[in-house]
Protein backbone atom coordinates (compact mmCIF):
# COMPACT_ATOMS: atom_id res chain seq x y z
CA UNK A 1 0.00 0.00 0.00
CA UNK A 2 1.37 3.28 -1.00
CA UNK A 3 -0.75 6.04 -0.07
CA UNK A 4 -0.28 7.42 3.12
CA UNK A 5 -2.50 6.75 6.57
CA UNK A 6 -5.59 8.51 8.26
CA UNK A 7 -4.32 9.74 11.50
CA UNK A 8 -7.91 10.60 12.54
CA UNK A 9 -11.60 10.60 11.16
CA UNK A 10 -10.96 14.18 10.55
CA UNK A 11 -8.79 13.33 7.53
CA UNK A 12 -10.93 10.66 5.99
CA UNK A 13 -12.65 11.25 2.55
CA UNK A 14 -16.32 12.31 3.74
CA UNK A 15 -18.04 8.96 2.07
CA UNK A 16 -16.12 7.15 4.13
CA UNK A 17 -16.50 8.38 7.67
CA UNK A 18 -19.80 7.48 8.28
CA UNK A 19 -19.60 4.15 6.90
CA UNK A 20 -16.47 3.30 9.31
CA UNK A 21 -18.14 4.65 12.29
CA UNK A 22 -21.07 2.44 11.76
CA UNK A 23 -18.77 -0.32 11.19
CA UNK A 24 -16.48 -0.01 14.57
CA UNK A 25 -20.22 0.25 16.63
CA UNK A 26 -21.64 -2.37 15.16
CA UNK A 27 -18.53 -4.28 15.91
CA UNK A 28 -18.54 -2.67 19.24
CA UNK A 29 -22.20 -3.88 19.95
CA UNK A 30 -21.87 -7.59 19.16
CA UNK A 31 -18.73 -7.53 21.16
CA UNK A 32 -20.93 -6.29 24.33
CA UNK A 33 -23.45 -8.99 23.64
CA UNK A 34 -21.12 -11.45 22.89
CA UNK A 35 -19.28 -10.91 26.15
CA UNK A 36 -22.62 -11.13 27.76
CA UNK A 37 -23.44 -14.59 25.83
CA UNK A 38 -20.19 -16.36 26.88
CA UNK A 39 -20.51 -15.12 30.76
CA UNK A 40 -23.66 -16.70 30.22
CA UNK A 41 -21.60 -20.09 30.49
CA UNK A 42 -18.89 -19.42 32.93
CA UNK A 43 -20.97 -21.62 35.59
CA UNK A 44 -22.92 -23.53 33.17
CA UNK A 45 -20.40 -25.50 30.78
CA UNK A 46 -19.21 -28.85 30.71
CA UNK A 47 -16.20 -28.62 32.82
CA UNK A 48 -14.28 -26.12 35.09
CA UNK A 49 -11.72 -25.66 32.55
CA UNK A 50 -14.62 -24.65 29.80
CA UNK A 51 -16.13 -22.64 32.42
CA UNK A 52 -12.53 -21.02 32.98
CA UNK A 53 -12.26 -20.22 29.26
CA UNK A 54 -16.01 -18.96 28.93
CA UNK A 55 -14.59 -16.18 31.61
CA UNK A 56 -11.40 -15.27 29.68
CA UNK A 57 -13.17 -15.11 26.54
CA UNK A 58 -16.37 -12.79 28.09
CA UNK A 59 -13.68 -10.63 29.49
CA UNK A 60 -11.74 -10.25 25.97
CA UNK A 61 -14.93 -8.85 24.32
CA UNK A 62 -15.82 -6.87 27.01
CA UNK A 63 -12.64 -5.65 26.33
CA UNK A 64 -12.51 -4.91 22.92
CA UNK A 65 -16.08 -3.52 23.01
CA UNK A 66 -14.66 -0.72 25.50
CA UNK A 67 -11.75 0.42 22.85
CA UNK A 68 -13.85 0.33 20.00
CA UNK A 69 -16.84 2.67 21.63
CA UNK A 70 -13.85 4.74 23.07
CA UNK A 71 -12.77 5.07 19.45
CA UNK A 72 -15.73 6.94 18.04
CA UNK A 73 -15.10 9.52 19.97
CA UNK A 74 -12.83 10.56 17.33
CA UNK A 75 -15.84 10.25 14.92
CA UNK A 76 -17.84 13.06 17.42
CA UNK A 77 -19.85 10.09 19.38
CA UNK A 78 -20.23 10.37 22.91
CA UNK A 79 -19.09 7.00 24.08
CA UNK A 80 -20.60 6.91 27.29
CA UNK A 81 -24.27 7.57 25.54
CA UNK A 82 -23.28 4.93 23.11
CA UNK A 83 -22.43 2.31 25.98
CA UNK A 84 -25.13 3.05 28.30
CA UNK A 85 -28.38 5.25 26.72
CA UNK A 86 -29.16 3.50 23.57
CA UNK A 87 -32.57 1.50 23.08
CA UNK A 88 -32.65 -1.88 21.47
CA UNK A 89 -33.79 -0.52 18.36
CA UNK A 90 -30.35 0.75 18.06
CA UNK A 91 -27.84 -1.68 18.31
CA UNK A 92 -26.14 -2.83 15.40
CA UNK A 93 -25.41 -6.59 17.15
CA UNK A 94 -26.82 -9.80 15.24
CA UNK A 95 -29.90 -11.20 15.77
CA UNK A 96 -27.99 -13.97 17.16
CA UNK A 97 -27.07 -12.07 20.25
CA UNK A 98 -30.42 -10.90 20.70
CA UNK A 99 -31.29 -13.30 23.86
CA UNK A 100 -29.50 -16.05 25.59
CA UNK A 101 -28.90 -19.22 23.74
CA UNK A 102 -30.75 -22.78 25.55
CA UNK A 103 -27.93 -25.22 24.96
CA UNK A 104 -23.66 -25.99 24.44
CA UNK A 105 -24.73 -26.22 20.51
CA UNK A 106 -25.86 -23.14 20.35
CA UNK A 107 -23.28 -21.41 22.30
CA UNK A 108 -20.51 -22.96 19.69
CA UNK A 109 -22.39 -21.94 16.90
CA UNK A 110 -21.57 -17.99 18.80
CA UNK A 111 -18.59 -19.35 19.34
CA UNK A 112 -17.42 -20.50 16.42
CA UNK A 113 -18.97 -18.90 13.29
CA UNK A 114 -19.97 -15.53 14.76
CA UNK A 115 -17.08 -14.76 16.55
CA UNK A 116 -14.71 -15.95 13.71
CA UNK A 117 -17.11 -13.78 11.36
CA UNK A 118 -15.72 -10.56 13.60
CA UNK A 119 -12.61 -11.85 13.66
CA UNK A 120 -12.54 -11.57 10.10
CA UNK A 121 -13.95 -8.43 10.16
CA UNK A 122 -10.87 -7.17 11.74
CA UNK A 123 -8.68 -9.35 9.84
CA UNK A 124 -10.08 -6.69 6.84
CA UNK A 125 -8.52 -3.78 9.38
CA UNK A 126 -4.98 -5.20 10.29
CA UNK A 127 -3.21 -3.23 7.62
CA UNK A 128 -6.02 -0.26 7.37
CA UNK A 129 -5.09 3.36 6.70
CA UNK A 130 -7.30 4.17 9.56
CA UNK A 131 -4.22 4.28 11.97
CA UNK A 132 -6.43 4.84 15.28
CA UNK A 133 -7.77 1.41 14.46
CA UNK A 134 -5.01 -0.65 12.63
CA UNK A 135 -2.72 -0.32 15.81
CA UNK A 136 -5.19 -1.84 17.98
CA UNK A 137 -5.97 -4.70 15.97
CA UNK A 138 -2.96 -7.19 16.12
CA UNK A 139 -3.36 -7.36 20.20
CA UNK A 140 -7.31 -8.57 19.36
CA UNK A 141 -6.89 -10.65 17.04
CA UNK A 142 -4.10 -12.42 19.17
CA UNK A 143 -6.14 -12.90 21.64
CA UNK A 144 -9.33 -14.28 19.30
CA UNK A 145 -6.91 -16.77 18.34
CA UNK A 146 -7.94 -19.19 21.45
CA UNK A 147 -11.63 -18.68 20.91
CA UNK A 148 -11.40 -19.93 17.33
CA UNK A 149 -9.06 -22.62 19.31
CA UNK A 150 -12.10 -23.13 21.64
CA UNK A 151 -14.93 -23.05 19.07
CA UNK A 152 -12.96 -25.61 17.18
CA UNK A 153 -11.59 -27.33 19.56
CA UNK A 154 -15.09 -28.19 21.34
CA UNK A 155 -16.71 -28.31 17.66
CA UNK A 156 -14.49 -31.52 16.74
CA UNK A 157 -15.26 -32.75 20.44
CA UNK A 158 -19.11 -33.02 19.38
CA UNK A 159 -18.37 -34.37 15.52
CA UNK A 160 -17.10 -37.55 16.95
CA UNK A 161 -20.19 -38.46 18.59
CA UNK A 162 -23.44 -38.99 16.82
CA UNK A 163 -25.78 -37.27 19.21
CA UNK A 164 -23.24 -34.39 19.07
CA UNK A 165 -23.16 -34.69 15.66
CA UNK A 166 -26.95 -34.00 14.97
CA UNK A 167 -27.44 -31.28 17.64
CA UNK A 168 -24.81 -29.32 16.40
CA UNK A 169 -25.40 -29.89 13.03
CA UNK A 170 -28.97 -28.08 14.06
CA UNK A 171 -27.42 -25.30 16.06
CA UNK A 172 -24.96 -24.27 13.18
CA UNK A 173 -27.96 -24.53 10.88
CA UNK A 174 -29.88 -22.21 12.57
CA UNK A 175 -26.87 -19.74 12.75
CA UNK A 176 -25.66 -20.07 9.21
CA UNK A 177 -27.89 -17.41 7.34
CA UNK A 178 -27.33 -14.53 9.98
CA UNK A 179 -23.22 -15.55 9.73
CA UNK A 180 -23.84 -15.30 6.07
CA UNK A 181 -25.62 -12.03 5.94
CA UNK A 182 -23.51 -10.71 8.69
CA UNK A 183 -20.96 -9.20 5.83
CA UNK A 184 -23.73 -7.29 4.01
CA UNK A 185 -24.05 -8.11 0.46
CA UNK A 186 -22.16 -8.36 -2.67
CA UNK A 187 -22.73 -4.90 -3.67
CA UNK A 188 -22.35 -4.12 0.04
CA UNK A 189 -22.00 -0.01 0.01
CA UNK A 190 -19.95 0.57 3.33
CA UNK A 191 -17.35 -2.43 2.84
CA UNK A 192 -17.86 -1.24 -0.86
CA UNK A 193 -16.44 2.38 -0.16
CA UNK A 194 -14.22 1.38 2.53
CA UNK A 195 -12.61 -1.04 0.42
CA UNK A 196 -12.06 1.45 -2.25
CA UNK A 197 -10.44 3.80 0.16
CA UNK A 198 -7.75 0.84 1.59
CA UNK A 199 -9.71 1.35 5.08
CA UNK A 200 -10.59 -2.53 5.29
CA UNK A 201 -9.18 -4.92 2.78
CA UNK A 202 -11.75 -6.51 1.26
CA UNK A 203 -14.92 -5.86 0.45
CA UNK A 204 -18.14 -7.89 2.08
CA UNK A 205 -17.41 -10.73 -0.46
CA UNK A 206 -14.36 -11.17 0.04
CA UNK A 207 -14.47 -10.78 3.67
CA UNK A 208 -17.46 -13.33 3.31
CA UNK A 209 -15.29 -15.42 1.33
CA UNK A 210 -12.25 -15.22 3.95
CA UNK A 211 -14.75 -16.14 6.64
CA UNK A 212 -15.49 -19.47 4.68
CA UNK A 213 -12.35 -20.57 4.02
CA UNK A 214 -12.09 -20.47 7.96
CA UNK A 215 -14.92 -22.18 9.23
CA UNK A 216 -15.46 -24.21 5.95
CA UNK A 217 -13.65 -27.48 6.85
CA UNK A 218 -15.47 -27.87 10.28
CA UNK A 219 -19.17 -26.34 8.77
CA UNK A 220 -18.55 -28.88 5.89
CA UNK A 221 -18.98 -31.89 8.25
CA UNK A 222 -23.02 -30.13 8.87
CA UNK A 223 -23.22 -30.01 5.32
CA UNK A 224 -23.06 -26.29 5.41
CA UNK A 225 -20.18 -25.46 3.22
CA UNK A 226 -18.34 -27.42 0.56
CA UNK A 227 -14.60 -27.60 -1.16
CA UNK A 228 -14.56 -25.99 -4.67
CA UNK A 229 -11.33 -26.37 -6.50
CA UNK A 230 -10.85 -22.71 -5.58
CA UNK A 231 -12.90 -21.41 -2.93
CA UNK A 232 -14.97 -23.01 0.67
CA UNK A 233 -18.50 -21.73 -1.01
CA UNK A 234 -21.52 -22.10 1.52
CA UNK A 235 -24.24 -24.78 0.60
CA UNK A 236 -27.03 -22.28 0.95
CA UNK A 237 -27.75 -18.57 -0.45
CA UNK A 238 -27.88 -16.04 2.05
CA UNK A 239 -31.56 -15.04 2.78
CA UNK A 240 -32.05 -11.01 2.93
CA UNK A 241 -34.57 -8.97 4.71
CA UNK A 242 -35.64 -5.49 3.82
CA UNK A 243 -33.94 -2.38 5.24
CA UNK A 244 -31.11 -5.16 6.33
CA UNK A 245 -28.34 -2.60 6.14
CA UNK A 246 -28.96 0.39 8.06
CA UNK A 247 -28.50 -1.61 11.31
CA UNK A 248 -25.69 -4.33 9.79
CA UNK A 249 -28.61 -6.85 11.25
CA UNK A 250 -32.27 -7.97 10.89
CA UNK A 251 -34.26 -5.39 10.42
CA UNK A 252 -36.60 -5.58 13.25
CA UNK A 253 -35.93 -5.76 16.93
CA UNK A 254 -32.56 -5.74 18.96
CA UNK A 255 -31.18 -7.31 22.55
CA UNK A 256 -34.25 -8.50 24.26
CA UNK A 257 -34.37 -6.67 27.85
CA UNK A 258 -32.31 -8.62 29.99
CA UNK A 259 -29.59 -8.63 27.59
CA UNK A 260 -30.10 -4.88 27.13
CA UNK A 261 -30.13 -3.88 30.70
CA UNK A 262 -26.54 -6.09 31.18
CA UNK A 263 -25.20 -4.45 28.10
CA UNK A 264 -26.20 -1.03 29.43
CA UNK A 265 -25.15 -1.67 32.99
CA UNK A 266 -28.45 -0.29 34.28
CA UNK A 267 -28.53 -2.18 37.21
CA UNK A 268 -25.50 0.53 38.68
CA UNK A 269 -26.61 3.37 36.84
CA UNK A 270 -26.43 5.94 39.60
CA UNK A 271 -23.41 4.83 39.66
CA UNK A 272 -21.83 5.45 36.54
CA UNK A 273 -19.01 8.27 36.89
CA UNK A 274 -18.41 11.33 34.08
CA UNK B 1 -12.13 -38.38 33.48
CA UNK B 2 -13.94 -40.10 30.43
CA UNK B 3 -15.81 -37.39 30.14
CA UNK B 4 -13.72 -34.68 30.36
CA UNK B 5 -10.70 -36.99 28.56
CA UNK B 6 -7.27 -36.47 29.56
CA UNK B 7 -5.29 -34.88 32.11
CA UNK B 8 -2.45 -32.55 30.46
CA UNK B 9 0.38 -31.01 32.25
CA UNK B 10 0.86 -27.22 31.54
CA UNK B 11 4.65 -25.52 31.83
CA UNK B 12 5.49 -22.14 30.88
CA UNK B 13 8.21 -19.85 31.27
CA UNK B 14 8.42 -15.86 31.20
CA UNK B 15 11.55 -15.33 29.32
CA UNK B 16 13.30 -17.11 26.92
CA UNK B 17 16.17 -17.10 29.54
CA UNK B 18 13.96 -19.32 31.74
CA UNK B 19 13.65 -22.42 31.97
CA UNK B 20 10.43 -23.78 32.14
CA UNK B 21 8.45 -24.35 35.51
CA UNK B 22 5.50 -26.74 35.76
CA UNK B 23 2.68 -24.73 36.67
CA UNK B 24 -0.18 -26.79 37.14
CA UNK B 25 -2.76 -28.93 34.74
CA UNK B 26 -5.76 -29.08 33.22
CA UNK B 27 -8.44 -31.67 32.35
CA UNK B 28 -9.21 -32.00 28.01
CA UNK B 29 -10.56 -33.95 25.37
CA UNK B 30 -8.48 -33.26 23.18
CA UNK B 31 -5.36 -30.99 22.65
CA UNK B 32 -6.37 -28.40 21.20
CA UNK B 33 -8.52 -27.45 24.17
CA UNK B 34 -6.12 -27.96 26.69
CA UNK B 35 -3.71 -25.40 24.99
CA UNK B 36 -6.57 -23.40 24.67
CA UNK B 37 -7.69 -24.02 28.61
CA UNK B 38 -3.79 -23.67 29.86
CA UNK B 39 -3.83 -20.77 28.22
CA UNK B 40 -6.90 -19.09 29.94
CA UNK B 41 -6.25 -21.18 33.49
CA UNK B 42 -2.56 -19.83 34.37
CA UNK B 43 -2.32 -16.35 33.32
CA UNK B 44 -1.05 -15.49 36.47
CA UNK B 45 2.21 -14.06 34.31
CA UNK B 46 2.77 -12.85 30.73
CA UNK B 47 4.34 -15.93 29.44
CA UNK B 48 6.92 -15.99 26.94
CA UNK B 49 5.93 -19.31 26.02
CA UNK B 50 3.65 -22.01 27.20
CA UNK B 51 3.72 -25.57 26.48
CA UNK B 52 1.34 -29.16 27.22
CA UNK B 53 1.58 -32.84 27.34
CA UNK B 54 -0.34 -35.31 28.00
CA UNK B 55 0.01 -36.58 31.60
CA UNK B 56 0.46 -40.17 30.30
CA UNK B 57 3.45 -39.12 28.23
CA UNK B 58 5.28 -38.89 30.62
CA UNK B 59 7.61 -41.75 32.32
CA UNK B 60 8.63 -42.66 35.76
CA UNK B 61 12.00 -42.80 36.56
CA UNK B 62 12.79 -43.83 40.09
CA UNK B 63 8.83 -44.20 41.45
CA UNK B 64 7.01 -47.15 40.64
CA UNK B 65 4.15 -44.47 40.51
CA UNK B 66 3.27 -42.57 37.54
CA UNK B 67 4.12 -39.10 37.41
CA UNK B 68 2.87 -35.87 38.98
CA UNK B 69 0.39 -38.01 40.55
CA UNK B 70 2.64 -37.94 44.05
CA UNK B 71 0.41 -35.51 46.13
CA UNK B 72 -0.86 -33.82 43.40
CA UNK B 73 -4.67 -33.55 41.93
CA UNK B 74 -5.98 -32.39 38.93
CA UNK B 75 -6.03 -28.80 38.41
CA UNK B 76 -3.85 -26.28 39.69
CA UNK B 77 -0.71 -27.91 40.72
CA UNK B 78 -0.45 -28.30 44.49
CA UNK B 79 3.09 -26.32 45.31
CA UNK B 80 5.76 -26.11 42.96
CA UNK B 81 7.48 -29.36 41.40
CA UNK B 82 10.86 -28.59 41.73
Amino acid sequence: MTESGFRSAEDLPEEASGHLANLILALADNKRLLGIRYSDWILGAPSVEAGIACSAMAQDEWGHARILYAMLRDFGHDPSALEHERASNEYHSSELLDRDVASWEEFLALNFLWDTALSVQFEMLVESRYEPIHYKVRKLLEEERFHFDHGQGWTSRLLSAEGGRTALAEAFGAAWNACLRGFGPDDDPLSGTLAMHGIVRRDAAGARARWLERVGPVAAETGLARDTESAWISTREPVWEDRWLARRRAAKGGPDEDSLARARGDRNRELLMD
Amino acid sequence: MSGNGRVYEVFARKKRADRFEHVGAVSAPNEQLARVYAWQTYDEAKWFEMTVAPRDAFAAVNRPQAPFTLGDSVGRASGNSR
